[in-house]
């Protein structure tokens, strides 16, 4: 299958790379009108209210207020902000304004003035009459609570989704595979454990940002740092009621998203300023609103019971989960069958597989997309209880992974049950190098002379833990990608694709796989992505879609021009189609040749003359997973419980890398994430829910000096349906960190710990709790 | 009030608020390479060059700045562009977000210690965060940059 | 923050006056904490004219200028001599360089700040502060007594000392404030210090007397340091896991200096 390629799977600096260094002013709030309204929000001081009244006539008196939003003025249409596909499987429980405001944060009036300080000024002259509520704050009590966060009328679920909110319920799924109960009685061996991880904030560079103005035909403009611009424009048309044709969505360069910017923020606030104000206007957030009120990850509590038989195999697993999605239910039950979808098939031996619970809504900031979803959150209990059991049996964890886990041509139960809130699609593993992996990892942090733990020094400890790991690669038969490739004069290809680069690289990952099909070199492939006016569609940046999907619809683009130019090229010599090669310069037919550049000149000017260009689209029929092997060493001070990551080793199967660096720069990109979950980004609330952690000086990122040495493999691997035989690898990197940390903890000081982030208090604590 | 500077090897005037910040001075007056990530000094997004030094331009009155010399990326084109060269290389470029003020900074460093260690990259770079590549990536290519080594 | 008015003082006598007018004029030092604030400020007094940038190796002292930015400090030779350089490691550790280019040691020490590593670090050392017009406090006096001094803090005075030094800031980050900071050093005598509790530095005046008199026991020593030391909970560490670390690091520290 695999062949010498000569652009895909060498290195490739980034499009944007050397522009954007150079300080190229193309990211959202650069290329805002700079005559633009500034909108900001009042925000709820209250965790839990309902609004009696709004009094703005103070407000509208300053001078330089140009409007002012509340529920009293706003189309009333319950939407989803997920962007999704569509019908969203996320209840329709937001409005763009409402009678209750629902966390501390949440929106209550945009004001829109012609300066910063003029708006704060007005803002502070908006009077609203609250009713203060009980809030629920603790999301193991929101079940059945007697506060109701969503006692509103006109909300309601797409299709099933469990959807309860009487009871605070969101979304709520159950699945059997078999009969766990009877299997776990006939178990040798049976762990049992509960897990709970934070609600950890992206935490992207550049803040959710955007700005709207009308256009010569009067048509709605909205630059926007997102991740998804073709559902927004129709999740926006359908809530402020214009048609799809009068709005245009375009994302210029994003300051990265992992998620975060998968969902509305401030589009339809600017959206109704100018329209109704026929001004442009934009709405940066400051980095409190990005922590307080954008989104987080789901906090959950996982229960697993896992049995295993004498030999070790695993015969069953139950696991129950409890997720928190906060005040609004976006992605509320994505994130949570991913919990099982994209974790328990890795253990694909068990006869028997249990796994469901609830999403419930608590008074916190709403949850919602976060790379890696429902995935790290399964990944931390799944692969933390596996060492668990791996002791219990007397067996090598590593060892007990090499058995249990799944192998190339082999399948799961779960792949056709599960999907992403509907049913999924039966798989064989045609490309599964996990048994490679392990191996690789294995000897790269050499697990043999370091497991379980070595002293290095007074009160110095180092020890190692592993984990394992799978993602999807998009969502079959529901995320699409197109591309529509031309011709220019001179022989170079203008490609626009509606996929959204949000600094993974994607632009480049394309522009790649096109030069790499029409045998040319990226510098003659101009790419131009994510505007709904001049790309085809994509569903966007999210679920690991872009390199599958996209990259599967940009080859499939690439094909039909090569096929395209070899038939015009025919025309143009007078020979017979299957007789024309193309080297990507030059036509040759027997004696006659056409170089592509006069191809190119002859259609645009002379003869015939007509645009060569083609629209190719796809949508997967599976979802192939990558796999990852991970390995992290540490340093432990045995008095303090302060530690170091001294190494973390990762073997991934991605299928072909198309780009060796940008996948690397995914996965190392997504360690670093997934070790800031595990080790130092902790979320605190007050007691009446008000967050605390709202700037990068009180959540703690991983800076250049908590990162020890990542040592990153890509395994040897072709996947027969990805685009020169690629899978994704933007999530899987941020699955194993917490696990890896996790059971290193429990190897250097016999201790478990069953939340995140496993901080030296912690340590501390679990410690201190075993005395 | 009015604050003379010299920007970029240029000597400009700006009409400032008395309590601005010089990160939102330039941004207003169209220097948008100045990026801002926090606004609280602690992301590094915003940094530009105060008389060389690497300065939080969130966090520096722009009515301080009077008198002084203050650059941005704009002054460094050549040195950002071939030390982009490297981030390529290593796979430490993603959204680029913080790539400008990155630059300044081992525009700084390379002033300050031509021939820094590992560690002392680091400590220098250690206030720009970055939250797409591992930080490993960045270190790796600005030791290969000053080093003078692909 | 909304300032009305900026004015770069032309002379400490203006500054001072200015201050004196109204306690909504105040002095600015690097300006980072000052931009938490979302109080207006009516006069905002710009020092930087005044000379007050200078680190100058006097006969007994080390005279460090009010306006000396962090970096500055960290990066002096000068600095560097005093008790083996722990003054300057102890500087570097805060945030980055860019961030150190701003803030300045008069600030640092002015504010009082719970969180400082700047106070806890000078307190293991003899330090006066030396006030405009005519003040001049020993630093161990102004972190205890409440308040704010009135005068314009103008110089920092760091007795020299080849004292033997330890210093340990236990942080989340890099870029984290202290979760505890401890300070021990001895040269004739010992100076005991453990900051960030979270309230400010605190000079553990119990142990260094049984030190200083000839105690040996070291465990002793951080049994009195407990003793004296009021620790509190705040957000990135409760009081427990707090003492446990001033613990251990008491006893690090004296067991490197001793």
């Amino acid at each position: 299958m695999k062949k010498n390629f000569r652009v895909v799977n060498n290195i490739t600096p980034s499009v944007d790379g050397k522009g954007l260094m150079q300080g190229r002013s193309y990211y959202t709030d650069d290329l805002a009108d700079q005559n633009s309204l500034i909108v900001k929000l009042l925000r709820s001081p209250h965790a839990f209210a309902r609004i009696k009244s709004i009094d703005v006539s103070e407000a509208e008196k300053v001078p330089g207020v140009a409007c002012i939003l509340t529920k009293d003025n706003v189309p009333h249409v319950s939407f989803t902000r997920a962007g999704q596909g569509y019908p969203e499987p996320s209840p329709h429980d937001k409005f763009i304004f409402d009678e209750y405001a629902r966390y501390v944060g949440d929106e209550v009036a945009a004001v829109a003035a012609v300066s910063e300080e003029v708006a704060l000024q007005a803002m502070k002259k908006i009077k609203v009459d609250y009713e203060v509520l009980e809030p629920v704050l603790d999301f193991e009590q929101a079940f059945e609570n007697k506060s109701v966060i969503h006692p509103e009328d006109g909300i309601h679920e797409m299709f099933p989704i469990g959807f309860d909110p009487k009871k605070n319920v969101a979304a709520s799924y159950e699945m059997e595979v078999g009969n766990v109960e009877e299997e776990l009685k006939k178990c040798e061996y049976v762990v049992e454990d509960t897990f709970y991880s934070q609600a950890q904030a992206h935490a992207m560079i550049e803040p959710h940002t955007c700005n709207a103005r009308l256009d010569e035909h009067n048509r709605l403009v909205i630059y926007s740092t997102t991740q998804t611009p073709f559902h927004m424009r129709r999740i926006m048309s359908k809530t402020i009621g214009l048609p799809v044709e009068k709005i245009r969505v375009v994302k210029p360069r994003v300051g990265g998203g992992f998620g975060g910017k998968q969902a509305f923020h401030g589009e339809m606030f600017c959206a109704l300023v100018t329209l109704r104000t026929k001004k442009p206007s934009k709405c940066v957030f400051t980095r409190e609103e990005v922590f307080g009120s954008t989104y987080t990850r789901h906090p959950m509590r996982i229960t697993l019971r896992v049995g295993a038989n004498k030999d070790g195999v695993i015969q069953a697993i139950d696991c129950r989960a409890l997720s928190d999605t906060g005040a609004y239910g976006e992605h509320a039950l994505t994130v949570f069958m991913i919990v099982g979808s994209k974790v328990l098939p890795l253990y694909n031996k068990a006869k028997a597989v249990k796994f469901g619970g609830q999403v419930v809504y608590t008074n916190h900031v709403s949850a919602g997309a976060y790379r890696g979803y429902g995935a790290i959150q399964g990944n931390y209990a799944v692969e933390s209880i596996m060492d668990e059991l791996a002791e219990k049996i007397g067996m090598d964890p590593i060892k007990f992974r090499e058995i249990n886990s799944m192998k190339e041509k082999e399948t799961s139960p779960i792949f056709e049950i599960m999907g992403e809130g509907t049913e999924g699609t039966a798989m064989i593993m045609e490309s599964c190098k996990l048994p490679y992996c392990i191996k690789r990892g294995r000897e790269l942090i050499e697990w043999d002379k370091k497991w379980p733990r070595k002293e290095v020094g007074p009160h110095k400890v180092r020890a190692v833990g592993c984990a394992i790991a799978m993602q999807g690669s998009g969502i079959p038969f529901l995320d699409m990608g197109s591309c529509t490739i031309k011709l220019n004069d001179g022989g170079s290809y203008m490609v626009t694709v509606g996929a959204t680069d949000i600094g993974q690289g994607s632009d480049t990952m394309i522009s790649q796989i096109v030069a790499e099909e029409l045998g040319t070199t990226v510098d003659k492939v101009i790419i131009y992505s994510s505007d709904t006016d001049l790309t085809p569609y994509d569903c966007g940046a999210y679920a690991s879609s872009t390199t599958y999907v996209s990259g599967n619809a940009a080859w499939n683009a690439a094909q039909k021009m090569r096929d395209r130019l070899v038939r015009e090229a025919a025309e143009y010599m007078n020979v017979k189609v299957g007789s024309v090669e193309f080297d990507g310069k030059i036509f040759t037919s027997g004696e006659k040749s056409l170089s592509l550049e006069d191809l190119a000149t002859n259609r645009l000017y002379n003869q015939d003359t007509r645009q060569i260009a083609v629209t190719e689209s796809f949508h997967g029929h599976v979802s192939p997973p990558p796999f990852m092997a991970a390995f992290g060493e540490f340093e432990f001070d045995t008095e303090t419980f302060e530690y170091k990551m001294i190494k973390y080793v990762t073997v991934t199967d991605c299928g072909t890398t198309i780009n060796p660096m940008l996948a690397k720069g995914q996965v190392e990109g997504g360690i670093a994430q997934g070790y800031g979950m595990a080790s130092s980004e902790e979320v605190i609330y007050n007691d009446k829910g008000k967050l605390l952690t709202t700037n990068f000086d009180v959540y703690h990122i991983p800076t250049r000096h908590e990162i020890g040495e990542l040592v990153t493999e890509f395994a040897d691997s072709y996947e027969p349906t990805g685009p020169f035989g690629a899978k994704s690898v933007g999530e899987i990197g941020i699955d194993t960190p917490p696990a890896v940390l996790c059971n290193a903890v429990y190897n250097a000081f016999g201790v478990r710990v069953h939340h995140l982030p496993i901080t030296p208090e912690a340590i501390f604590k679990a410690v201190k709790e075993k005395k | 009030m009015e604050v003379k500077f010299n920007l970029n090897g240029l000597d400009v005037i700006y009409h400032i608020q008395p309590g601005e910040y010089l990160l939102d001075s330039l941004r207003n007056n169209g220097v948008k390479s100045v990026k801002k990530g926090c606004n609280a000094s602690a992301c590094g997004a915003c940094t530009v060059l105060v008389n060389g030094k690497p300065t939080l331009s969130c966090s520096v009155l722009t009515a301080s700045i009077e008198g002084k010399k203050v650059m941005t990326v704009e002054s460094i084109q050549e040195e950002a562009g071939e030390l982009s060269e490297y981030f390529a290389k290593e796979g430490a470029d993603q959204c680029g977000y913080c790539s400008a003020a990155l630059a300044l900074v081992v525009h700084a460093l390379k002033e300050e210690n031509p021939h820094p260690t590992r560690e002392e990259i680091d400590d220098y770079l250690v206030g720009n965060l970055c939250r797409c590549t591992g930080l490993q990536s960045q270190g790796n290519a600005v030791e290969k940059y000053l080093g003078g080594k692909k | 923050m909304k300032v009305n008015e900026y004015v770069r003082a032309a002379s400490l006598e203006e500054a001072y006056s200015l201050k004196k007018a109204s306690l909504k004029n105040k002095v600015l030092g690097g300006g980072l904490w000052l931009k938490k604030g979302n109080g207006e400020v009516d006069k905002l007094i710009d020092l930087s004219r005044l000379g007050l940038d200078q680190i100058k190796e006097e006969k007994e002292y080390v005279s460090v200028g009010a306006m000396v930015t962090q970096r500055e400090f960290e990066t002096s030779p000068i600095i560097k001599k005093i008790g083996g350089g722990v003054l300057s490691e102890a500087v570097h550790q805060i945030m980055g360089p860019a961030f150190r280019n701003c803030a300045t040691i008069g600030g640092s020490v002015y504010g009082k700040y719970g969180f400082s590593d700047v106070i806890t670090a000078l307190l293991g050392f003899k330090v006066d502060l030396v006030f405009y017009p005519e003040a001049v406090v020993s630093l161990d006096e102004y972190v205890k007594k409440p308040g704010f001094a009135d005068g314009i803090l103008t110089e920092i005075r760091i007795y020299k000392s080849g004292a033997k030094s330890f210093f340990k800031k236990v942080k989340m980050t890099a870029l984290d404030y202290p979760i505890l900071n401890v300070c021990v050093t001895k040269a004739k005598e010992y100076k005991v210090v453990v900051g960030s509790r979270p309230l400010v530095a605190y000079v553990c005046e119990g142990a260094m007397k049984y030190l200083n008199e000839g105690g040996k026991d070291i465990e002793k020593a951080v049994e009195l340091a407990m003793q004296e030391l009021k620790i509190g909970d705040s957000m990135s560490a409760k009081s427990e896991y707090r003492s446990h670390l001033a613990r251990v690091y008491l006893k690090r520290g004296l067991e490197e200096v001793k």
